[in-house]
C-alpha cells in the first residue's frame, strides 16, 4: 500500500512537483494502480526459458559510427525560450 | 460506402478522378479544407490546420497532371498527420501543453516520404496527449468526438485521425499505437486501422511515449487503401535501430484465396465483451466458413496478464522518455521557480495533465529501487511468456480474430472515470504490441445504438499482407453491412 510519503518521494525522482490540494487524490490512484499492477506477482514464470530477449533471438544492430551532416546548431535551439550564441536564459536567482 | 468507391477504394477513385482531370488537386484540397472549417468546430479532429501548404502541394499536382505527367497513387491525395508525427516548420505538441509551440526542424520517415510524393498535408490531427489514453479526452485540445454520434467519442489516442476520415475531412490518416491506439478509435468510428508489425515502418519523428510498443499505422476508409497506406510508409529506415521494413507489397496480395485458412478464436478475447460485439463476431466467424477458412479454438491464459505488464512496461519507458521536458530546450516553460530544479518540477507539473503524471509516477515507481525486480523485471519476463503464447497459437492457426473493444464507442467525459476501468478496455488491443505483432481493425457490424464495431484481425510478425488479404475478403464478402457513408465532409 503506498501512502502519501511514497507519492512525494516518487515525484521528486520524476521531477515533477505535488500540489498539496491533490495529493489525497493522487495517492488513492496511485494506490489503485500499483495494487492492479501487483496481479502480475501472481504469475509463475519460468526465469530461464521466459527472457523476452532469448524468445525473440533479439541481437543488437551495431553499425559504423559514422560522422554524418547534421543539424545547425541555433537551428536545433530555435525552439528555447530566449537564448543566445547556444546559450540559454533563465530568471537571475542568486545577488551579484 | 458509395458504390463507385466500393470497386476500387477511394484513393484508387480519386487519383483516377484527378489523372482524368475531372476534378483538380487544388479544387479537391479546398472541398476538404472548406469541410474541415464548418465541421471542425463540433468534431474536433484537427488541432492544426495546415492550408497554404496543402494549397500549394495541390498545385504543384495540378502543374504535373496539366504537363502530362503520371502521378503516384498517393499524390495530391488529402491526408492527415497525428499531431506526435514530426513535421519539419509544422507547430507539433502532442496535444500537451508542454510542447505547445515547438516547431520540429526535421520531418519524420514517414511524412518525408509522403510529402515527397506530393501527399496533400491537411493538417495534424487531435490525440490523448502524448498518446496517453482511450477516448482523445487528455488532448489539451479538448476531445474529439465521434462522427456517427456526437454524444460519444472519437476513441484513442488516435480520436482526431478516425473522426477525420469518418467525418470525411480527409482521406486518411497516419496515427500511432502503442497499445490500441490506431486499431481502437478505427473500430469506434467504423474503419479500417492498422497496427503494423514492429519494425515494418520507421518510428524516426514520431515523439516516443513507449519505444518498445510504438508504431505508426495508417487509418482508411477501406482495406485497400489503409494496403496502399501500408506500402508506401514500411521501409527500413537506418535512422531507426529497430527498422526492419517490410516483406512484401500487401496489395498486390490482397483478394488471394483464404480457403483452408485456419482462423484461431481464443476464448480469453472474449471474457466481458458486450452482447452485440460477440454477436457481431460471431456473424464474422460464419462468413469466414463459408469463405473456406477453417475455424481453431484455443485458449491463451498468458493474456490473463497481458494489462498490467503493459501498463508497468509502457509506464516505465514513458517516464523515461518524458524526462526529456524541462522547459530549458524547448516546449513550455513555468514563470514561477525558485531554482533551476524547481523550474524543471513546477514545468512539468503545469506542463503534462494528469494522466501523463500519474503514468510517469508509475513508470518511476516500477523503476526505482526496491521495486525493479518485483515490477519491471517480471514484467519483462511475463512479455516473454505472452510472445511465446503467441509464437504457440500460431503453429495452430495462420491468423487470430478477436474483438477490437469489448465495447462500443464510450460516451463522452469519459477519462473522469476510475483509471483502472479505463485501462481495462484495451484488453484486446495491447497483446499485439507486447508481441510486437501485426493486427488490424475492420468493421462487422453495428450497435443497438448504430455504433460501428470493430474485429481484429491477428497475424504473426511480418504477415501483416495476409492480415490484410483476410480482412480485404471479408470486406468483400460484407462490405453492405459495416460501413456507414455519414453525411457530413467532403462527398466524392
Amino acid at each position: 500500500m503506498v501512502g502519501k510519503d511514497d507519492i512525494l518521494k516518487i515525484a521528486k525522482l520524476a521531477k515533477l512537483s505535488v500540489d498539496e490540494s491533490k495529493i489525497d487524490e493522487l495517492t488513492k490512484d496511485m494506490g489503485e494502480i500499483i495494487e492492479f499492477a501487483n496481479t502480475i506477482n501472481t504469475a509463475v514464470t519460468n526465469v530461464e526459458s521466459e527472457d523476452f530477449d532469448e524468445i525473440n533471438n533479439i541481437v543488437n544492430a551495431f553499425h559504423q559510427d559514422e560522422i554524418a551532416e547534421s543539424y545547425d546548431r541555433e537551428l536545433i535551439l530555435k525552439n528555447r525560450e530566449g537564448g543566445l550564441d547556444g546559450y540559454f536564459f533563465v530568471k537571475r536567482r542568486s545577488e551579484k | 460506402m458509395p458504390e463507385k468507391i466500393k470497386k476500387t477504394g477511394k484513393i484508387k477513385y480519386i487519383n483516377k478522378l484527378l489523372t482524368d482531370k475531372e476534378i483538380s488537386c487544388v479544387e479537391l484540397t479546398q472541398k476538404y479544407i472548406d469541410s474541415i472549417k464548418k465541421e471542425n468546430g463540433i468534431i474536433n479532429a484537427y488541432v492544426n490546420i495546415t492550408e497554404e501548404t496543402a494549397l500549394k502541394t495541390a498545385e504543384t499536382v495540378d502543374e504535373k497532371i496539366q504537363r502530362g505527367e503520371k502521378i503516384s497513387l498517393l499524390e495530391g491525395i488529402p491526408m492527415s498527420l497525428k499531431d506526435n508525427i514530426s513535421t519539419k516548420d509544422v507547430e507539433t505538441t502532442c496535444c500537451s501543453k508542454i510542447l505547445k509551440g515547438y516547431v520540429p526542424v526535421y520531418d519524420a520517415t514517414v511524412w518525408e516520404g509522403l510529402k515527397s510524393q506530393n501527399a496533400v498535408l491537411l493538417g495534424k490531427t487531435n490525440m490523448d496527449e502524448f498518446a496517453m489514453g482511450s477516448s482523445c479526452e487528455t488532448s489539451c485540445f479538448g476531445g474529439s468526438l465521434n462522427p456517427h454520434n456526437t454524444d460519444h467519442v472519437a476513441g484513442g489516442s488516435s480520436g482526431g485521425a478516425a473522426s477525420a476520415v469518418s467525418g470525411n475531412m480527409a482521406v486518411y490518416g497516419l496515427g500511432s499505437d502503442t497499445g490500441g491506439s490506431v486499431r481502437q478509435p478505427a473500430s469506434f468510428c467504423g474503419l479500417v486501422g492498422l497496427k503494423p508489425t514492429y519494425g515494418s515502418v520507421s518510428r524516426y519523428g514520431l515523439i516516443a511515449y513507449a519505444s518498445s510498443l510504438d508504431q505508426i499505422g495508417p487509418i482508411a476508409g477501406n482495406v485497400e487503401d489503409t494496403a496502399i497506406i501500408y506500402d508506401a510508409i514500411s521501409k527500413y529506415d537506418k535512422r531507426d535501430a529497430t527498422s526492419s521494413g517490410s516483406r512484401v507489397k500487401t496489395v498486390d496480395t490482397l483478394n488471394s484465396s483464404i480457403k483452408g485458412m485456419k482462423i484461431g478464436i481464443a476464448e480469453e478475447y472474449f471474457d466481458g465483451a458486450g452482447e452485440d460485439v460477440i454477436a457481431s463476431i460471431k456473424k464474422a466467424i460464419e462468413a469466414y466458413e463459408s469463405l473456406g477458412a477453417e475455424i481453431v479454438q484455443f485458449k491463451l491464459p498468458s493474456l490473463k496478464y497481458a494489462l498490467p505488464v503493459y501498463y508497468i512496461l509502457a509506464c516505465a519507458e514513458a517516464s523515461s522518455n518524458l524526462g526529456r521536458y524541462d522547459g530549458i530546450r524547448y516546449g513550455y516553460r513555468t514563470d514561477n521557480y525558485k531554482d533551476v530544479n524547481d523550474m524543471i518540477s513546477r514545468t512539468r507539473s503545469e506542463g503534462f495533465g494528469k494522466e501523463v503524471q500519474r503514468r510517469i509516477l508509475l513508470g518511476t515507481y516500477v523503476l526505482s529501487a526496491g521495486y525493479y525486480d518485483a515490477y519491471y523485471k517480471k514484467a519483462q519476463k511475463l512479455r516473454g511468456s505472452i510472445v511465446k503464447s503467441f509464437q504457440d497459437a500460431f503453429t495452430e492457426c495462420d491468423v487470430m480474430l478477436t474483438p477490437t473493444v469489448p465495447t462500443t464507442a464510450f460516451e463522452t467525459n469519459y477519462t473522469s472515470k476510475d483509471p483502472i476501468e479505463t485501462y481495462l478496455t484495451d484488453i484486446c488491443t495491447v497483446p499485439v504490441n507486447i508481441a510486437g505483432l501485426p493486427a488490424l481493425s475492420i468493421p462487422c457490424g453495428f450497435d443497438n445504438k448504430g455504433l460501428p464495431i470493430g474485429m481484429q484481425i491477428i497475424g504473426k510478425s511480418f504477415d501483416d499482407a495476409k492480415i490484410l488479404n483476410a480482412a480485404y475478403k471479408y470486406e468483400q464478402y460484407a462490405k453492405d453491412e459495416i460501413y456507414k457513408e455519414l453525411e457530413s465532409g467532403v462527398r466524392i
